[in-house]
């Protein structure tokens, strides 16, 4: 009985609690506290004035909520389900390179700030950015000198060298990504542990504090790809032991590995040979980190709203049962944030199974799908995300709101247009087609059904397809064999960028390059040679930062025209913070919390 | 009983011999060598690396060396290795075991206390109102869903109860090792959920058994002797009402050894059970076939040991 | 104290004794007649049996009369929390059970279109479970010796088997079209199969036990000794002996059927969504949190399969006391 008179009030009090939070987001008078730091512009959209007192809320999408040098105390973190890995080479998840930063420092690293300039790169273990050769084939890094484990022993560029040529071994470290093979000209080194002997030539160490990459063509976000993964993060080679080096990485970090039981625990302390002074982007404000593995999603949401436990590490926000409870309860509201969670959810439309086959067919679902309940499948407008219209996110350079299919205009489906697209098309009494869907995702589930029920409404039949989220790019929508053979033409998924620009987020998605047999991101399959040239032209290393973003607007354009992505959302999270924690903000690059500057106060 | 004790361990290793070849037809045989050789490579097995593993498995040989190779490696202990995860089946089977036996062990002291007192003192005061009120429970807890019935904990004593308490988490595990206390305190719920659904048939099951015996002759005689009836029902009737009892006991804890599926997933438990469920979701064949075979195991062991130990009270079993 | 029940005064006699005043013949009842007249008098029997044919009723007809339930009430459902807009899970006159979270789709009639995929699937397994268990079970206490030990064997290997791993791993293996059948067709078909496959050694060992104590009787000597074969004494004299146990123990396997379904629902093996399964209900009330904020989501198909499977518990108990009163 309890229980049913609480939601009532709840449910009063839900229409209010939007309000504060949409008006909230103009708000924030965060300070900044920690040098390098600045309050920017938030990327929350859809404010408008401010009013009320409620000016806190989303302080740390603002700018820096609880601002403190307070040294000491212990940060605790839970996640609701076990990391790729720990080992900075085998991590591809965003929240386990977040948490990376802790421990390992790669040659550069997201600069630690709110607002855009969050997603620069900076050095970490190098002294600058890499200097590229004119022909751009060439990137030079210099590290630092005086940089040691946290045995005492001295870091050389050898390491890094290492770090990146182990990587190479995908039966061993398996989840990383592969732009190194890619980038390099080495294409058949197996690694070290198959070939003892072997030597990754294209990458080469003129002097121990200085590690050059020999590319195999222009690569101008190169930069990112040192410094957005885990994979340059040093390794000294007679500390590795393969796959089982992520139970205790040589930290280069500011904390260090204690413990780590697999599924379970890992508990990390003070690294005493890290200096604050080589490590500008990182922060030793606690005496202990502790993160639990495993625990109940809605567990660690009532251990953070009553103060046991400071991050989820996840960092993709809090469930249904919690997010009734902040929004409806104006203290917790005051300790939230909501903003974009750095990625975008949508609907890949296969351009290679009939009768999708013809670009106004897939038109039509763009148009009839119903935006709201897809958005609504993904948490609703505060906790699922904005309805999106493109492939690019707002706030990355390029990025323009057009909508093609009237998905803001008409977002409940835009039926009449669906039927002139079918007639085009050829179908005008609609067709049949599969739907994938990662059938242990309750939000996908949810939104596989949405559609099936708007495309009912224009004669579109479809037929249901749930698969485990494990084998899911990897056996099914992401084999194009398996979605042709079995007539699938509609396949939800999602991206967050490797790194945030028009590369990260678009190539893997519309390049027709990219189509790969197995472990296929261009679900579309979208192989158009205008988009193929513009990105062939953006590699071009004489342009300037303008002018590729650019390029990126004009392939966002040009891949929606094809219709190869229904965009469902650019989401969103909603974020609790318990009042202890301190140096909170939603790090652009990550679209949650930056791990590596927080502490505790009192 | 020594002629009695080689038959029946004979008998135990051509029922796991039988259960190795289903789940050898199952996995192996049944998709084909290259699905089989791809879903081991993993989510991001590029064609040479299945080629690597084929080679490995053995897939490019006869079918019959093929189950040798594998059989081979599992009479040594070894269940395997996991490409997907790049490490050996019985590293991940050594750390989920923990759990289950923490899971099991307490769990069943609860199903069977309960379910043999509630049971006894059904058979003893029968139609009586404990008797009613144990029998309804029994019912009730035999008709609900494991998962429900966990959840429904969850919502209750975690959920609601937690701000005030502070005591009750929802899920997850903490070895004993770490903290035994806390290990204590993360398995209440899970316990009491494996130990209600499961003691119901506890409750029938001794009150039938023990109807049976009270109708004996035997019993009759004690009592006509003018036996006190506390020590009839203690010293003559429990003793051979419970055979049936240990012996579901018995079967009961060997399978539920080999991962307990619907409570460790719905409390977290990484056991044995929610590696395999995990593993099925990722498709990830060396730990499904791992644990598989585990399971199997520990149920012919019980199997074992249960008869043996019926021997053992009854002395009639051994010459069938 | 004193002991009420007396098993020594066992079968047939007191039954007849009790009816004796209301029924003075006596002489020329079946076993089965007999058995119906106790049922009839055991009322929670009957209520268990009354709630399956009204559930069988509601299976039949019930989806003539509710709503269309794949149709979405968005109106209905708060966007900023995706749960029902009013109290109790937005039970209406409407809606008399409540709408979805996230669809607004209407409860009742998803429990209603719900019901025959748990009959069907809780009374299927079960056939198949009997037909196999009853063939093996006879043969196997019949001819005895070598013949039993490898059944028997076999029925350990069955029952070896951590079945609901094999249950999933299947399930999650079989790809959308085979055997000529594709979507929900083929998922209850491959549950049927699945659950009513390793159910059969149960079904089989407590045959083998009856066929074993009823082949030393003197019909069955009488039978052989006039030169009956063993299929005619296997299926003509054995078999109509063995009905009230099947029957019983049917009844008692269909409940925990129903339940296997909706566990392999709960893993997300079951039937695909958008069929509206009570275990798929329960599961995605469990599976994204929303029974913490919309408890009815899953109080509502919880209680459908909990009374169901009562019911059938109830019905089964009230059958193998009518078999056999020693057990009450």
């Amino acid at each position: 009985m309890t229980s049913m008179r609480r939601r009532k009030s709840l449910a009063i009090s839900a229409g209010a609690a939007v309000a504060a939070v949409l008006l909230a987001a103009c708000g924030g008078g965060a300070t900044s506290s920690t040098g390098a730091t600045s309050p920017t512009g938030g990327s929350t959209g859809g404010s408008t004035g401010g009013t009320t007192g409620n000016a806190v809320a989303n302080a740390g999408v603002t700018g820096i909520a609880n601002p403190s040098d307070h040294k000491g105390g212990t940060l605790t973190f839970a996640s609701s389900s076990t990391p790729d890995s720990l080992d900075g080479g085998n991590e591809y998840y965003a929240w386990t390179l977040n948490f990376n930063r802790l421990y390992e420092t790669p040659l550069l690293t997201y600069k630690s700030t709110t607002g855009g300039a969050g997603t620069q790169m900076v050095p970490g273990i190098a002294t600058a950015l890499g200097q590229v050769s004119p022909d751009g084939l060439t990137w030079t890094y210099h590290i630092k000198k005086g940089l040691k484990y946290e045995d005492g022993s001295a870091v050389t560029a050898g390491d890094v060298k290492y770090a990146v040529e182990r990587t190479y071994d995908r039966g061993v470290l398996a989840n990383g990504p592969s732009y190194f093979p890619q980038l390099l000209a080495d294409p058949t080194y197996k690694g070290p542990y198959k070939d003892p002997n072997g030597d990754l030539t294209s990458i080469t160490v003129p002097d121990p504090y200085t590690i050059q990459f020999h590319l195999v063509a222009p690569f101008p976000d190169f930069d990112y790809v040192v410094g957005a993964f885990g994979q340059t993060a040093p390794v000294p080679k007679a500390k590795d032991t393969g796959a089982k080096y992520e139970l205790h990485p040589m930290s280069t970090g500011p904390y260090m590995f204690q413990s780590y039981q697999v599924n379970k625990q890992a508990v990390l302390v003070k690294n005493p040979n890290w200096t604050q002074n080589e490590d500008t982007e990182a922060r030793q404000n606690v005496d202990k980190v502790i993160l639990t593995l495993n625990v109940n999603a809605d567990d660690i949401d009532n251990r953070l709203i009553s103060g046991d436990l400071d991050v989820d590490s996840a960092g993709s926000g809090v469930q249904a049962a919690a997010r009734a409870k902040v929004l409806g309860n104006p203290s917790l509201l005051r300790n939230s944030d909501n903003g974009f969670g750095n990625r975008e959810w949508f609907i890949y439309l296969d351009s290679k199974v009939a009768p999708l086959t013809n670009v106004a067919c897939r038109q039509a679902i763009e148009y009839a799908a119903n935006k709201t309940d897809l958005q609504t499948a993904y948490g609703g407008p505060v906790a699922g995300g904005d309805i999106a219209s493109t492939l690019l996110l707002p706030g990355m350079g390029g990025y323009s709101a057009f909508d093609l299919y009237n998905a803001k205009s008409q977002p409940t489906g835009d039926t009449t247009d669906a039927k002139k697209a079918l007639t085009t098309c050829g179908q005008p009494n609609g067709f049949t087609t599969g739907l994938a869907y990662r059938s242990d995702r309750p939000k996908e589930v949810a939104g596989a059904q949405a559609l099936q029920q708007a495309l009912k409404a224009v004669g579109i039949n479809v037929q249901l397809h749930g698969y485990p989220a494990g084998n899911y790019y990897g056996n099914f929508a992401g084999a194009p064999t398996f979605m042709h053979k079995n007539n699938i033409g509609i396949a939800f998924g999602g991206w967050a960028p490797d790194w945030p620009d028009g590369y990260g987020m678009m190539w893997a998605l519309t390049s027709g390059n990219s189509i790969v047999p197995t472990g296929n991101a261009n679900i579309g399959e979208l192989n158009d040679p205008a988009v193929n040239k513009l990105f062939k032209d953006v590699a071009n290393p004489k342009l300037t930062l303008d002018q590729r973003s650019a390029i990126y607007g004009q392939i966002d354009k040009l891949s929606m025209q094809q219709a190869v992505i229904l965009p469902e959302v650019y989401a969103k999270v909603l974020i609790y913070r318990p009042p202890t924690l301190t140096n909170v903000y939603i790090d652009p690059a990550w679209g949650m919390y930056n791990y590596a500057v927080l502490g505790k106060s009192s | 009983m020594t002629r009695f004790l080689i038959r029946r361990i004979g008998q135990a290793i051509l029922v796991l011999f039988a259960a190795s070849i289903a789940v050898f037809l199952l996995f192996f045989v049944g998709p084909g060598p290259d699905q089989v050789a791809r879903t081991f490579a993993g989510r991001l097995g590029t064609p040479q690396r299945i080629l690597e593993i084929k080679h490995a498995l053995h897939l490019d040989q006869p079918l019959y060396l093929q189950y040798l190779h594998w059989v081979g490696n599992l009479l040594q202990g070894n269940l395997g290795f996991d490409y997907y995860k790049g490490q050996s089946v019985n590293t991940v089977v050594g750390q989920a075991l923990p759990a289950t036996v923490s899971l099991v062990v307490g769990a069943a002291i609860l199903w069977i206390a309960y379910g043999v007192f509630s049971g006894v003192v059904s058979a003893v005061r029968s139609r009586s109102l404990l008797d009613r009120g144990f029998t309804t429970a029994a019912l009730f807890f035999y008709s609900m869903p494991t998962f429900v019935l966990g959840y429904t904990l969850i919502f209750i004593f975690a959920y609601e109860l937690y701000r005030v308490t502070k005591f009750f988490p929802f899920s997850s595990y903490v070895p004993i090792t770490t903290n035994p206390w806390q290990w204590f305190v993360h398995l209440i719920l899970p316990w009491l959920t494996l130990a209600m659904v499961t003691a119901a048939a506890y409750t029938r099951l001794t009150r039938t058994s023990m109807l049976d015996v009270l109708g004996e002759d035997y019993i009759r005689t004690a009592r006509s002797k003018g036996m006190p009836e506390q020590r009839v029902i203690r010293v003559h009737a429990l003793r051979s009402a419970l055979t049936p009892v240990v012996t579901l006991a018995g079967l009961d804890i060997g399978t539920a050894l080999g991962g307990v599926i619907i409570t460790e997933q719905v409390f977290g438990i990484p056991g044995l059970g929610w590696t395999i469920v995990q593993a099925i979701g990722q498709q990830d064949l060396p730990i499904i076939m791992g644990i598989a075979v585990l399971a199997a195991t520990f149920v012919v062991i019980a199997n074992v040991i249960v008869d043996i130990l019926y021997a053992v009270l009854d002395p009639r079993v051994r010459l069938n | 104290m004193t002991v009420s029940v007396d098993p020594a005064a066992g079968h047939l006699e007191p039954e007849a004794t009790a009816t004796a005043p209301g029924a003075p013949i006596i002489q020329g009842r079946s076993l089965g007649q007999i058995a119906w007249r106790r049922l009839r008098r055991d009322k929670v029997a009957m209520a268990g049996g009354t709630f399956i044919a009204f559930l069988v009723v509601v299976s039949i007809i019930g989806p003539y009369f509710v709503q269309d339930p794949t149709v979405y009430h968005s109106s209905l459902i708060d966007p900023t929390f995706s749960r029902p807009i009013g109290p109790w899970g937005g039970i209406s006159l409407a809606h008399p059970f409540g709408v979805e979270p996230i669809t607004g789709r209407d409860m009742l009639a998803r429990i209603v279109d719900g019901a025959p995929y748990s009959l069907l699937i809780g009374f299927l397994s079960t056939m198949l479970a009997v037909v196999i268990g009853v063939f093996f079970g006879i043969i196997a206490g019949y001819f005895g010796g070598w013949t039993d030990s490898v059944i028997a064997r076999a029925m350990d290997v069955f029952l070896a088997f951590p079945l609901l791993v094999f249950a999933i791993a299947l399930v999650g293996v079989i790809p959308n079209s085979a055997f000529g059948m594709s979507g929900n067709q083929l998922r209850v078909a491959l549950l049927v199969f699945v659950i009513g496959f390793f159910a059969w050694p149960y079904m089989g060992r407590i045959i083998r036990g009856q066929v074993l104590s009823l082949r030393e009787r003197e019909f069955v000597d009488a039978a052989r000794s006039i030169g009956a074969r063993g299929p005619y004494i296997l299926f003509r004299e054995l078999l109509p002996n063995l009905v009230g146990p099947i029957l019983v123990y049917a009844t008692l396997l269909i409940p925990t059927n129903i339940l296997f379904e909706a566990a392999l629902d709960y893993l997300g093996v079951g039937l695909i969504p958008p069929t509206p399964s009570w275990g798929q209900m329960l599961s995605s009330a469990v599976s994204n949190g929303f029974y913490y904020i919309d408890p009815m989501f899953m109080i509502i198909p919880g209680l459908a399969i909990f009374i169901t499977v009562m019911a059938f518990n109830l019905f089964g108990d009230g059958l193998r006391d009518a078999f056999d009163p020693r057990t009450r």
